[in-house]
């Protein structure tokens, strides 16, 4: 083994010792030059568990992906030796071990990467009020003091509220996967700060679905699913914008195997032929390549051709009793009370009014999939027995895309594959993970929540009524105009940005804004492990730990595992928690520390333990999950009482996971809308006409109020914006406009969102380029490999390209989270940060549309961009250090 | 009992998730560029235009897994001018010691599959060893206990001939006549076509 332990990412030497000093140079290799900063970055200490040789650690993998494996270290001697998986139950699908993601397995490169962030920084032309604010982005760093850091923070909050108030303060909603931010608690008990609104996840979902009567699901984001057992029983797997292959990887993918290996036969509607659909046997007969931001007019044409083929005698395609007993606004004999009788979805299907049917032809000039296979796709749904239709929020992530929901579910009504075995139709790829149904192991989040605390003091944000909508974000700080989410319109002055360990500059639409809005504001601060996106464009940059430096965690990991991870490592350089960074701003703006956070991450994580809970089905109740002595609270000094779960404290901790035991058939069957379709009466659902509503004047008017864009309480098509249509200059005449193609920006297999980018094993396992079809290349005078400039309406940037028939002709494919690299000059990004092209544009219900861009593609004429895997980690240089500066 | 351990991979099941090359490189704490366990992704297809509609025509696309094969016949064995590598008596293992190895690179020439790979910084050939530490205690190797799809097995080449098949060759593996220990079976969607041939797709990954 000795050979072995020579290379890598050892981890943290065991003792403060010159030895220690020159391992960890040798460690982070010739990109650092660290002489003349000894005393600054040995700090630390393995734990002592570290001390004893050869033990696995369980550790945690806390980035937002859907993946949930479960991770452990292998430590010796306090070198971590190598990473490894869930090997605590043995294998089988209906109990699978919850393996690690490449992800998790490259999790201690990056972060033990050299480009960790060592100390607070200030950046070098910045002065009280912003100083050249311009250079944000392209400045100089000064290493400072933590004391000096913090002092800067506070004061200059203090001048920003008192000269603006707090609404002057901008944080965003969410962080970075993480435990949430504790800075919010700080700024909460100094009178509030702006965060915003609208949904970037869960897309139109996250409203719509509720509203019109679907479930919200284990997660509250509006989407549910069957449970994954139950899926078997599908005889047909519509696989609609769905690849957990890169999206997911994990138990979702497996699951479908399942269904795979049951004898289900799949097919997929999607712009890429994605590496699920190949595994899953789709064949090029039973792939229909709809373009992106299409989805609603091919389940239009799916609609319109039942109606027109069905015959209740000869030819039963529609289930009619569905329908008039489940449902509200079909036609025009089952409409809500007060609607317009001629406001129903057959009527506008067949043209009645409009006179425009929305037939296969129809559909099919739109998604640009021929009728025939439209109609053949409709009669294949309609007629086969148990229809599983499972999606992800991508076609729900389009501009104008408010009723899409509504249209899935009539589409299920229709047919009547909903709320009985092996039927579904929904989306769940983003949150549920095909695993949905009540949490049989509940405790922590995987964001770390630490909601089962009733001891834990709410503090709320006084001003939480000020709000952005999070397209406007950019917008909003430039021109100082914002949308609340009761559609008025107000006026609002942003001068400091609070980056807790966010990729919103990154993440948000339109970036190239901003990159203009952060140069705007007299404030910018962030926090985080890496020099990310947000760090670099900031004023003050704060070193924070990674969940490895802090006393462990707990999260779920499907409906039937819970996570217990552990300290693996001390605190590297000078990085510190969050908690300590909100104390002590706390503390030098007057405010008490003991509020801010009451005790210690130790008794956090010993709460969070206490308050798991494991699921008795034959109780019908949640029961301690472990047992704790009085013995286990002296140990751990912890305050806390003795209570009786099904397995000890100590067991939990050394295994790190523990999994429910499933069975076919057992007690802990979830079945959609089940209950209602068994029993419509007695479990009505909570809408207006207690059904599911195709004619949902509540969404309507909700959606209208805001202003952004009008919808119809039935689900009629809404041409988005920068939707196919958009393409053309001319759309009856078919002439192309100035940005010919649509961009499919997916979840790439390398990234959660921005987290792995900075890894080099992943880095070079997938090299996320744009993908092309080789007659759009051929078009565009393009070859593999080449370098395009890609440019939209709202910006342009570089990416390296393959050609490949698995993305349909008219689409460039982009997967998101690449960081930003800006280039002042050319007025483009070379990182590959698809929010460049993005633009933040508000439609509907104020959630995020990245599945609506137009963009047109060229060869790049300059010099070729190099591969992700050959770029350099974003290892900052200090001005005032010397072996560190220019 | 063959006395021959190797491999079989399904590429029905595999998605290319690279869970097992990436647990290898962490195994081996490997540093970036070298890689022991290569995922290919192998596909073809054409756009055929009808009554105004372009659609896809035998599109298709695969991954296949692949580490040395130890091979019965390895080529690699006789190049190495300074007999480093050898096969192991035990269960047919090809062992690389790299204590011996002088960073010449006869033996990835030399390798059908091109399946050693150098690491610059060293000097030195890497190779899969069977993960040889964990095998002595009767374990899988790492990459088969990562595999998230399941799709990944190891044992004897006998028992895996017997469940599995004699197919040793996958595009893009050739077949070739070292007598690799690995047999593989094909994905659903699988076409030699004349039409629209295939090719390895992500050769910037490998």
């Amino acid at each position: 083994m000795a050979e072995e332990k020579i290379f890598g990412f050892e981890g943290k030497e065991p003792t403060v010792s010159r030895r220690g000093f020159v391992k960890w140079s040798s460690i982070l290799g010739g990109t650092l030059a660290i002489s003349g900063n000894v005393e600054g970055f040995v700090k630390s200490e393995a734990t002592a568990a570290q001390k004893k040789a050869g033990e696995w650690i369980p550790a945690s993998c806390w980035p937002d992906c859907g993946s949930k494996g479960f991770n452990k270290v292998y430590v010796e001697d306090g070198v971590i030796i190598r990473s490894g998986t869930d090997d605590t139950v043995p294998d089988n699908p209906d109990n699978p071990q919850l393996r690690s993601c490449p992800k998790g397995r490259a999790n201690r490169q990056r972060i033990l990467g050299p480009d960790r962030l060592k100390y607070p920084m200030k950046r070098k032309n910045w002065a009280p009020g912003g100083g050249k604010k311009d250079l944000r982005g392209r400045d100089e760093w000064e290493r400072i003091s933590w004391n000096e850091a913090l002092d800067i923070l506070a004061s200059e909050t203090k001048r920003i509220v008192k000269a603006y108030g707090n609404t002057a303060i901008y944080q965003p909603t969410t962080s970075g996967g993480m435990p949430y931010t504790e800075m919010a608690r700080t700024l909460n008990l100094y009178g509030g700060y702006v965060s915003d609104w609208g949904s970037n996840s869960s897309g139109s979902w996250h409203f719509t679905g509720p509203v019109i009567g679907m479930p919200r699901g284990r997660d509250g984001t509006g989407e549910d699913m069957n449970d994954f057992m139950d899926l078997r029983k599908s005889d047909l797997v519509v696989l609609w914008g769905f690849n957990p292959a890169w999206s997911r990887m994990g138990m979702a993918m497996y699951e479908l195997s399942q269904i795979k290996k049951a004898g289900a036969k799949f097919v997929t509607v999607d712009p890429l032929f994605n590496p699920t659909a190949a595994a899953m046997g789709v064949t090029s007969e039973n792939w229909y390549p709809c373009r992106p931001a299409t989805d609603h007019a091919l389940v239009l044409g799916l609609m319109h051709t039942l109606l027109v083929e069905d015959d209740p005698k000869k030819n039963p395609l529609i289930r009619w009793d569905y329908l008039n007993k489940y449902t509200v606004g079909f036609d025009a004999e089952h409409m809500p009370e007060n609607a317009d009788k001629k406001e129903n979805l057959k009527d506008y299907l067949l043209g009645t009014y409009d006179k425009t049917p929305k037939n296969a032809q129809w559909a099919g000039a739109i998604c640009s999939i021929p009728p025939e296979k439209i109609k053949s796709l409709a009669r294949e749904i309609a007629k086969t027995k148990n229809v599983a239709l499972l999606m992800s929020p991508a076609p729900s992530r389009v501009n104008n895309a408010d009723n899409w929901p509504q249209a899935i579910m009539t589409l299920a009504m229709m047919t009547g594959h909903i709320g009985t075995p092996g039927n579904v139709f929904g989306s769940d790829a983003g949150h549920g993970w095909l695993v949905q149904g009540r949490a049989l192991l509940n405790g922590g989040t995987y964001i770390g929540w630490a909601r089962n605390f009733p001891e834990f003091e709410p503090i709320p944000n006084p001003t939480a009524h000020t709000r952005v909508n999070c397209n406007e974000l950019w917008n909003t700080i430039i021109t100082k105009k914002y949308t609340a989410s009761d559609g008025t319109k107000k006026d609002i002055n942003l001068q400091m940005l609070y980056f807790a360990r966010t990729g919103r500059m990154n993440q948000n639409p339109g970036a190239v804004k901003a990159i203009q809005a952060v140069r705007s504001v007299e404030f910018v601060v962030s926090q985080d492990s890496y020099f990310t996106t947000n760090c670099k464009f900031a004023d003050l940059v704060l070193p924070i730990t990674t969940q490895w430096e802090r006393p462990g965690d707990v999260a779920p990991g499907y409906r039937g595992q819970i996570l217990y991870t552990s300290q693996v490592l001390q605190p590297l350089f000078e990085a510190k928690d969050d908690v300590y960074v909100a104390r002590e701003l706390g503390a030098r703006l007057g405010l008490d520390p003991e509020r801010i956070q009451p005790y210690s991450k130790t008794q956090e994580v010993f709460n969070m333990v206490a308050a798991s809970k494991i699921w008795d089905a034959d109780a019908n109740e949640y029961k301690h999950l472990v047992t704790i002595t009085e013995d286990d609270i002296k140990k751990r000094g912890v305050k806390g009482a003795p209570q009786k779960g099904v397995l000890p404290i100590a067991e939990f901790q050394k295994k790190g996971i523990y999994h429910s035991d499933r069975k076919p058939d057992d007690k802990n069957r979830h079945i959609v809308l089940e209950d209602f379709i068994n029993d419509p009466v007695k479990n009505k659902l909570d809408t207006p006409s207690g059904k599911l509503e195709i004619h949902c004047q509540k969404l309507a008017d909700r959606v209208n109020s805001i202003g952004f864009s009008k919808i119809k309480p039935i689900p009629t098509y809404i041409t988005p914006v920068e939707g196919y249509e958009d393409t053309f200059k001319d759309w009856n005449k078919k002439i192309k406009g100035d940005f010919p193609l649509q961009l499919l920006n997916f979840h790439p297999p390398r990234q959660a969102h921005t987290m792995f980018y900075n890894t080099p094993w992943l880095r070079e396992s997938f090299d996320h380029l744009a993908m092309l079809n080789p007659l759009d290349a051929k078009t565009y005078g393009i070859s593999e490999g080449d370098t395009l400039l890609v440019s939209s309406r709202h910006g342009r940037m570089l990416r390296n390209v393959t050609l490949t028939e698995t993305i349909r002709p008219g689409v460039l494919a982009m997967g998101h989270g690449n960081w930003l690299d800006w280039d002042d000059e050319l007025k483009l990004d070379k990182g590959g940060c698809v929010n460049i092209l993005c633009g933040g544009i508000a439609t509907g219900q104020g959630h995020q549309g990245w599945g609506s861009c137009n963009v047109k593609v060229e060869k790049w004429t300059g010099a070729p961009l190099p591969s992700d895997r050959t770029k350099p980690l974003s290892v900052v240089k200090l001005a005032n250090v010397k072996g560190e500066g220019k | 009992m063959s006395g021959q351990i190797g491999f079989y991979f399904d590429a029905s099941l595999c998605i290319g998730c690279k869970t097992c090359s990436v647990a290898c490189k962490d195994k081996n704490s490997q540093p970036a560029g070298v890689n022991i366990r290569k995922i290919y992704e192998y596909g073809g297809g054409t756009w055929v235009e009808k009554d105004g509609y372009l659609m896809p025509s035998e599109v298709r696309t695969h991954f296949v897994s692949a580490s040395c094969m130890h091979c019965e016949k390895p080529a690699c064995v006789g190049v190495c001018p300074v007999s480093a590598i050898t096969k192991r008596k035990s269960d047919g293992a090809v062992i690389i010691d790299r204590n011996k190895c002088i960073g010449c690179r006869s033996c990835e020439e030399a390798c059908p599959y091109k399946a050693p790979s150098f690491d610059k910084s060293k000097d030195k050939m890497y190779k899969c060893d069977f993960c040889a530490d964990l095998l002595a205690k009767g374990k899988n190797p790492v990459c088969v206990d990562a595999c998230l799809q399941r799709c990944l097995k190891a044992g004897d080449m006998d028992e895996l001939r017997k469940k599995y098949g004699a197919a040793d060759a996958l595009e893009p593996i050739p077949q070739t006549d070292t007598k690799p220990s690995v047999v593989f079976n094909k994905p659903d969607n699988f076409t030699k076509s004349s039409k629209a041939p295939g090719r390895i797709r992500n050769k910037t990954e490998i």
